[in-house]
C-alpha cells in the first residue's frame, strides 16, 4: 500500500485543482479523473516523471452525454492507474497520445469506431476490428444502439 | 538497395501462418519488408456490448468464450474484477485450484506454439512430437474438469468443482513424464540445426522497442524485460508459490522459444508446489447476484501475457460496461515493428513466433450406459448426423 499511496500523494500535490475525482479502492490501484484541459499534461507527467511506461488499454465508457476515456497505465512492479476524462458526446475529439505513447495507435482506432471519439492527430484513424462498409456514424458501444439494431445492420450490409 | 519500387503482398485473410483470419499486407523491396499494415477483426462478435445484454452469471459462460486456448485465464481475470466489486475474498484451496488449472493451461498453450513454430521452422518431427505429448496435458484437464477446452472451473467466489486428493498421485504422475518431454524439446531446441539456423537473428525485437511497443508477455521477456503479472501482481495462490520468471536477452525467434520452454518447466513445478500445499476447506463462497456500483481493474498473465479486463458496474445484475484487452492486440505494435527489415520468407515464422491465438477442434464422446460402451464421433459422423436430423 505504501507505494501506491506515495504516487497518490504525489498526483494530488502535483495535480491540485485539476482533480475531478481519485480513489484508491485497494493496494496498486489507483483511479484518476481530471478535467479535459489538464489530461495532456497530467499524462506527461505520469509517463516522464512517475514512469508508468506501459499503457495497458484504453477504455471508452458511454455516460449519457458523455464519453469517458480511460487510460489504464501500469509501472513497472504493477501499480496499475486508471487515468480518465470526459469529452461531450456530440462531435468529441481529443487529442492523440501516440506521439507520447506510441502503443495507442491501436487503442484509439479501436475507441474512435466503436465509441466515435475523433484522436486530433493520430496517424491513421482507420476502422480497426469492425468489417468494411460499416456505416460512418453508428458506433457499436453507444448505449443507443441495441443489439438488435447492430445485427441488422450487419445483415443488411 | 537499388529498387525502384516496392511491391505489395497481401498474406492472409486465409493465412499461411495461423489457422484464424487476419489480414497483413507487407510492401516488400526486393524480398525485404519495409511496411506492413494489420487488418484486424475478422472474427469480432461484438463481446463487450454483449457482457453489457447479460448477467453476472451468464456473462462467467461468456467471458469462458473469448477464447478457445486461454478460456480459464478469461474466466479468472473476470471473476477476480467482480470479487473486488463485491468485496468478497474466495476460499484459499480454490484459489490454489485456479492456479493449478492456470498452469496446466500455460503448459497445453505452450506445448501447441512449440508445435506451430516447428511447424514454421521446417521441422514437421517435432511438431508431430509436442502435439502428441499435449494430449497428456489435455487428457489431465479433461479427467479433472470433465472438458478439453472450456474447462468451467471457475466462478464468482471460487471455484465450481474440488480436485479430490485422490487425482493428485496421477496428475504428479503425468508432470513427471511430461518433465521428461519438456528436457527433451529444450535440448532439441538448443542443439537442433535445423531449427536453430532457421531462428537464430531472425525477428529481433530491442528491449527498448519492446518496452516503447508496450509488449507482454513470453515476447517481452525474450527481450529481457522481466515483467510477469503473476509475479509483479500475484493472483490466485502465486504469492504463496515459488517460481521464476524466465528472460533471455536476444529478442529473436529462438529466445521466444526458449522462455516459453523455460516456462513449461516453471509451470511443472508450481504444479507440484501447489498439489504439496494446497489447503483443505471450501472452494466456493456464496455470491450476491446484484453487484454494487463501482469499477475495478483486474489483470492475469495469459499464457499470452498481461490479460486486462476492465468491469464498471452500476447495481443491478448485469454490468454497466465491460472491457476486454487480450495480449496478442498489445503483441500487434511490437510484431509490425519485428516485421519491418526482415525477409519474406522469414514473416510466417515471426507471425507465429509471438503465438498469436488459434482455434481448437471440436469433439463429442457418447456414454451408452446400458452397455457400458464409449465410443467418440469424428467430424465426418458429426455432419452426417446433422444432416439425417436436419432431413
Amino acid at each position: 500500500m505504501e507505494k501506491t499511496s506515495e504516487i497518490s500523494d504525489r498526483l494530488r500535490e502535483h495535480l491540485k485543482d485539476s482533480i475531478v475525482e481519485m480513489k484508491n479502492p485497494r493496494e496498486r490501484r489507483i483511479f484518476l479523473r481530471v478535467k479535459k484541459e489538464a489530461f495532456r499534461e497530467t499524462l506527461e507527467y505520469v509517463v516522464n516523471d512517475l514512469g508508468f511506461k506501459h499503457l495497458s488499454a484504453i477504455t471508452g465508457v458511454d455516460l449519457g452525454t458523455e464519453i469517458e476515456l480511460l487510460y489504464h497505465v501500469v509501472l513497472n512492479d504493477a501499480v496499475v492507474l486508471t487515468l480518465g476524462f470526459s469529452v461531450p458526446k456530440e462531435k468529441s475529439t481529443t487529442r492523440t497520445i501516440t506521439d507520447l505513447v506510441p502503443s495507442a495507435v491501436l487503442y484509439e482506432r479501436e475507441v474512435h469506431e466503436l465509441l466515435g471519439v475523433g484522436f486530433e492527430g493520430h496517424p491513421n484513424l482507420i476502422p480497426l476490428v469492425l468489417p468494411e462498409g460499416w456505416p460512418q456514424d453508428v458506433y457499436p458501444l453507444r448505449k443507443e444502439w441495441q443489439l438488435e439494431q447492430l445485427r441488422k445492420i450487419a445483415l443488411e450490409k | 538497395m537499388g529498387y525502384a519500387s516496392t511491391i505489395k503482398v497481401p498474406f492472409g485473410p486465409q493465412h499461411p501462418a495461423l489457422k484464424e483470419p487476419e489480414s497483413f499486407i507487407f510492401e516488400v523491396e526486393g524480398d525485404i519488408v519495409v511496411n506492413v499494415t494489420a487488418r484486424l477483426g475478422y472474427v469480432h462478435r461484438g463481446v463487450e456490448k454483449a457482457f453489457e445484454r447479460r448477467t453476472y452469471i451468464q456473462n462467467l459462460y461468456l467471458a469462458e468464450r473469448v477464447c478457445g486456448i486461454c478460456s480459464h485465464a478469461h474466466t479468472t481475470c473476470y471473476v477476480q474484477a467482480i470479487e473486488e466489486l463485491l468485496n468478497i475474498d474466495p476460499p484459499p484451496r480454490a484459489k490454489y485450484i485456479r492456479t493449478i488449472i492456470a498452469e496446466l493451461e500455460r503448459l497445453h498453450s505452450h506445448s501447441l506454439w512449440v508445435g506451430v513454430a516447428a511447424h514454421e521452422a521446417g521441422f514437421d518431427t517435432l511438431f508431430m512430437y509436442t502435439w502428441r505429448d499435449r494430449e497428456e496435458v489435455m487428457e489431465l484437464l479433461e479427467a479433472i474438469s470433465g472438458n478439453r477446452v472450456h474447462y468451467a472451473m471457475n466462478t464468482i467466489g471460487g471455484v465450481r468443482r474440488d480436485m479430490p486428493a485422490e487425482t493428485f498421485p496421477t496428475v504428479k504422475k503425468h508432470m513427471d513424464s511430461f518433465e521428461k518431454r519438456v528436457n527433451e524439446y529444450s535440448h532439441i531446441m538448443k542443439t537442433e540445426q535445423t531449427f536453430l539456423k532457421r531462428t537464430t537473428g531472425v525477428g529481433i525485437l530491442k528491449p527498448e522497442d519492446a518496452v516503447s511497443t508496450c509488449a507482454v508477455g513470453p515476447n517481452l521477456r525474450a527481450s529481457g524485460i522481466k515483467e510477469d503479472v503473476r509475479a509483479d501482481e500475484p493472483y490466485a495462490a502465486y504469492g504463496e508459490t515459488p517460481f521464476q520468471v524466465i528472460v533471455h536477452g536476444g529478442g529473436d525467434v529462438l529466445c521466444r522459444a526458449l522462455v516459453r520452454i523455460a516456462e513449461m518447466t516453471e509451470s511443472i513445478n508450481i504444479i507440484r508446489y501447489a498439489l504439496d500445499h494446497i489447503p483443505d476447506g471450501p472452494v466456493r463462497i456464496r455470491a450476491p447476484v446484484a453487484v454494487p456500483a463501482g469499477e475495478a481493474v483486474s489483470r492475469v498473465e495469459a499464457p499470452r501475457g498481461e490479460l486486462i479486463h476492465y468491469a464498471k458496474s452500476n447495481g443491478t445484475i448485469k454490468p454497466e460496461r465491460y472491457k476486454v484487452r487480450a495480449p496478442t492486440l498489445a503483441n500487434i505494435p511490437s510484431l509490425a515493428k519485428t516485421l519491418i527489415g526482415a525477409h519474406l520468407a522469414d514473416v510466417p515464422l515471426i507471425l507465429a513466433g509471438i503465438d498469436p491465438c488459434f482455434s481448437c477442434m471440436d469433439r463429442m464422446v457418447f456414454v451408452d450406459q446400458n452397455k457400458d460402451k464409449q465410443w467418440v464421433w469424428n467430424m465426418e459422423e458429426l455432419k452426417r448426423h446433422a444432416k439425417v436430423e436436419r432431413n
